[in-house]
């Protein structure tokens, strides 16, 4: 680490602002075996925005949870504007002008937004002065919300807004934000980060961007801080770096773009031609929704009139902003949602939506959103998850073989490359990556017609996710009809022959991968009518 | 990425330790918690004025030592197990029955109408007689099913509840003669109880050493053996397993939880009522004179449901269990004669369920805390 050190000695002569807000020195943490910080360093200076960079489970979240309270870390010193001190939490940080908006919002959906945001108050309440304060702030950072508007109809983009008014009515010095564009449409994120720039410009305070795009930390970000395994392993001046580098030190080896694009946040809009797969001559869809509505236990509209066709040998990806109905389209494909009206058709089969299993037996195969939802049975084995589905394979009689289990166990095994102890290995002693490749194993072990892969990259790291995107296209080329739903529109632009856009709980438009508009999508999944 | 296929010995031998040392662990477990129990019982019957090593000598008497004792001891057990073993299948499918008490007590009340409304010869009738029983106990779990499924009432409450639905309407069928009330002419005057089986339609009672107890023992331990084996190696043990684990992956799967829920609720009702019906038919010591009488159930739901608990949704360790528990049984009736005070012997017979359950419950949360900790890490 004395790299970093003479580094950080080094930043602190050209550094305008010479004393850093927030130092950590040494940090280590570990859960068990696993350290998520070994040894961290990182300084955080007035009037900047700093990247944090790294796959998941390189150990960013962890080194924010310990900053603001949520984990206590082994060893190591927090010193906070020339004071060293120790975050108990959440509230302690706050108390050290610490704030955070989190990936997942803690707010309360049936409040109004300045219920929210005076949530956690104490003493008597002022509603005209926070309504007042809310006003103030939105004006100031660029963040306009009405007050008095429930949360539970607000868009995700507005929601994170209340979050962020929340942290800023405590008028924190340091900012840090966790993957703070999974919820937003482009437009969205480009506000935000116009907002960012406001708050250090304007009042000194430090910002704390922890990403694993690359564009967006390049574009936004004043210095970066790369973790991987729980190490720093660079620390510099983002106008001194680009994409290539990045990603590089990020991965630890050479990334090919290609395959590692998408994974890494780098959008390429010129993709080649041969890339992209030809316009195929038009065939029967095999999977057709048509008209399709449902509603939750509550009445809460789910899909709204939803119709959507996938041919063989075409991956579709589903665009569009989180809490859209992606979960509701993924789940009436694993038969976890009846419709209300409308049908799913398999080559001209209706399927039934009510009846559990049906969808399977039509030959979708589902790779969930959450796959400890509904994916896979933790407490299971490896060998049983793989036959969660179709246990007849390995019995007979209604009696299963377990030679047999073992042998088909081993195969997938071998063939998938899942790094397990053996067959009989608890799957909740698997890392994620490798329950992941549990699934797609059973699912593509059934040759199924359709496969709808539910933001099946998230959480994985840049091996992992090469992986998963090689066996998606590799299963469109055997020609299965393929559905990729994701937030994440690098991999949709990276995966996708046809991409469609999801929102209010339905599909408002559609275009082929070749020739996309940017801008058109980004409108799209907006929700704007085009 | 490099692949691992096949376990290297090493982790083999790795895994063999880890195994051998969670075995320890539990063997430590139990030992300080029975010796805990033991040691507090011991102090209250020092305190209030007994001996505590009579009561030990008692316990030992009652339950095995003496002549013909762990023939009671046996018999006892019977209905544990069959009671445990219900509750093991409808556990596995992630529901919680805990209305075993009055499933097996409208299980007993079946038997005894249809037994004496089908009549029939003697064989043949017991076993009309221990399927009415199953029906019976089937029945009243499938009111707690259906809530659940169709309405969405939780099972662990009207399972619970329908027990004392069940008490009531037992004890208002044994009012009238047209159900379940003997005859004035075989019955004591104002004793409300069901006419009594007749020899010929009694469980044969197996004699060994002077121990002597009905064969529904074997019949138990033969279910025990037929359950363990469903359980761990059909299709249906691996789906109700599922349904447990993983309600979503499970539908996702087609695995109906409606059907296969429901289906588990009313076998493990079945069995309970089975285990009343053999009580009925069985008599003995603990289970008297071969007729319904008010109470008839005599905690057996409730110990049973608690063998289940202590062996932890494994029907083989269902049977060694219901033996501890058939013991604690036997035996207790004994301490009662050293001059100890009845609520002492109460609470130590309390305290030494509450050993046996401590340590599952132990394992389970370190278990869990290991499972989330390795989860943590890898996230």
């Amino acid at each position: 680490m004395t790299d970093n050190e003479q580094w950080l000695s080094g930043a602190g002569e050209w550094s305008f602002s010479p004393a850093p807000i927030v130092e950590l020195r040494g940090i280590t943490k570990r859960f068990g075996a696993v350290v998520a910080c070994d040894d961290v360093d990182l300084s955080l200076f007035p009037g900047q925005i700093h990247g944090i960079l790294g796959e998941n489970g390189a150990g960013k979240s962890t080194l924010m949870k310990i900053l603001i309270g949520l984990v206590l870390p082994d060893s190591g010193s927090i010193t906070i504007e020339g004071t060293s001190c120790t975050i108990h939490d959440p509230r302690d940080a706050a108390d050290h002008g610490i704030g955070m908006v989190h990936q997942h919002f803690s707010l309360v959906e049936p409040l109004t937004v300045w219920e929210n945001v005076a949530l956690g108050d104490g003493g008597k309440l002022n509603p005209d002065e926070i309504r007042n304060r809310i006003g103030e702030l939105g004006e100031e950072y660029g963040l306009i919300i009405d007050p008095d508007a429930r949360v539970e109809d607000l868009t995700a983009g507005l929601r994170q807004r209340v979050e962020i008014i929340k942290c800023l009515r405590r008028d924190p010095t340091v900012l840090i934000f966790d993957e703070p564009t999974s919820v937003l449409t482009p437009d969205e994120s480009q506000q935000l980060f116009k907002s960012l720039r406001t708050m250090v410009a304007s009042e000194g305070k430090s910002v704390v961007l922890v990403s694993h795009k690359l564009d967006e930390v390049l574009t936004t970000t004043d210095d970066v801080t790369i973790m991987r395994q729980g190490r720093v392993v660079d620390q510099m001046d983002t106008s001194e770096t680009n994409a290539p580098a990045l990603a590089r030190s990020m991965v630890g080896r050479e990334v090919s773009l290609r395959a590692g694009r998408a994974a890494l946040g780098h959008i390429e809009l010129d993709i080649k031609a041969e890339t992209a797969s030809e316009t195929e001559t038009v065939t029967e869809p095999v999977l057709t929704i048509t008209n399709a509505k449902a509603s939750g236990s509550s009445g809460q509209r789910l899909l709204d009139d939803l119709t959507l066709e996938v041919r063989a040998g075409e991956i579709v990806g589903v665009a569009g902003v989180e809490g859209n109905g992606q979960r509701p389209l993924a789940d009436l494909l694993s038969s976890l949602l009846p419709l209300d009206s409308g049908t799913v058709a398999v080559n001209g089969e209706p399927v039934s939506s009510s009846s559990p299993g049906a969808m399977s037996r039509a030959g979708i195969g589902v790779i969930p959103e959450d796959r400890h939802d509904s994916g896979v049975v933790l407490e299971m084995t490896v060998a049983e998850n793989l036959v969660l589905v179709d246990p007849q394979r390995v019995a007979q009689h209604g009696i299963i073989d377990h030679k047999a289990l073992t042998r088909f166990a081993e195969e997938m095994i071998r063939d998938f490359g899942i790094q397990c102890s053996g067959p009989n290995a608890p799957l909740w002693s698997l890392s994620g990556g490798n329950q992941q490749r549990v699934v797609l194993a059973r699912e593509l072990a059934d040759h199924p017609k359709v496969l709808v892969a539910a933001q099946p990259t998230r959480g994985l790291d840049v091996g992992a996710i090469e992986y998963m995107t090689d066996r998606i296209r590799e299963a469109a080329a055997a020609g299965v009809a393929v559905l990729l739903i994701s937030s994440e529109l690098e991999e949709i632009l990276d995966v996708a022959d046809r991409i469609v856009v999801m929102s209010g709980h339905r599909i408002v438009g559609e275009t082929p991968r070749l020739g996309v508009d940017l801008e058109y999508l980004g409108l799209l999944m907006g929700g704007a009518a085009v | 990425m490099t692949t691992v296929a096949e376990p290297t010995t090493n982790e083999k031998q790795a895994s063999r330790i880890r195994q051998s040392a969670r075995l320890g662990e539990w063997l430590v477990l139990y030992a300080v918690s029975i010796l805990g129990a033991i040691l507090i019982s011991a102090l209250l019957v020092t305190a209030t004025g007994g001996e505590w090593q009579s009561v030990v000598t008692a316990l030992l008497d009652g339950s095995m030592r003496n002549p013909g004792r762990w023939g009671e001891t046996l018999g006892a057990a019977a209905p544990l197990l069959l009671v445990a073993l219900g509750t093991v299948i409808s556990s596995r499918a992630g529901l919680v029955n805990i209305g075993q008490e009055g499933q097996l007590a409208v299980g007993a009340a079946f038997a005894t109408y249809f037994g004496f409304l089908i009549g029939g010869p003697g064989p043949l009738n017991l076993l009309v007689l221990l399927t009415f029983g199953a029906i019976g106990g089937a029945l009243w779990a499938g009111i707690a099913a259906l809530l659940r499924f169709w309405r969405g009432v939780p099972e662990v409450l009207s399972t619970l509840l329908l027990v004392a639905v069940a008490g009531q309407a037992v004890a208002y069928g044994l009012r009238w003669q047209w159900l379940l009330l003997a005859p004035s002419a075989s019955r004591g005057n104002r004793n409300q109880v069901s006419e009594q089986l007749s020899p010929d339609r009694r469980l044969p009672n197996q004699v060994i050493f002077g121990n002597s107890f009905p064969i529904s023992v074997y019949l138990a331990v033969i279910i025990a053996l037929v359950v363990a084996f469903l359980l761990a190696r059909s299709i249906w043990g691996f789906r109700l397993k599922m349904l447990g684990r993983n309600p979503r992956a499970a539908q996702h799967a087609g695995v109906s939880q409606n059907r296969y829920g429901s289906t588990a609720l009313m076998i493990g009702g079945a069995f309970a009522g089975l285990a009343g019906a053999a009580m009925l038919a069985g008599g003995g010591f603990a289970f008297g004179n071969f007729q319904l009488v008010p109470g008839f159930s005599a905690n057996i739901g409730w110990t049973g449901l608690l063998v289940a608990l202590v062996a932890r949704e494994r029907a083989l360790v269902c049977i060694p269990v219901a033996l501890v528990f058939a013991s604690l049984r036997t035996g207790s009736g004994f301490v009662a004669s050293t001059g100890v005070e009845g609520r002492i012997t109460d609470v130590i017979q309390g305290l030494l369920v509450l050993a046996l359950l401590v340590p599952p419950a132990v394992m389970f949360i370190r278990d869990r805390r290991r499972a989330r900790a390795a989860t943590t890490a890898r996230t």
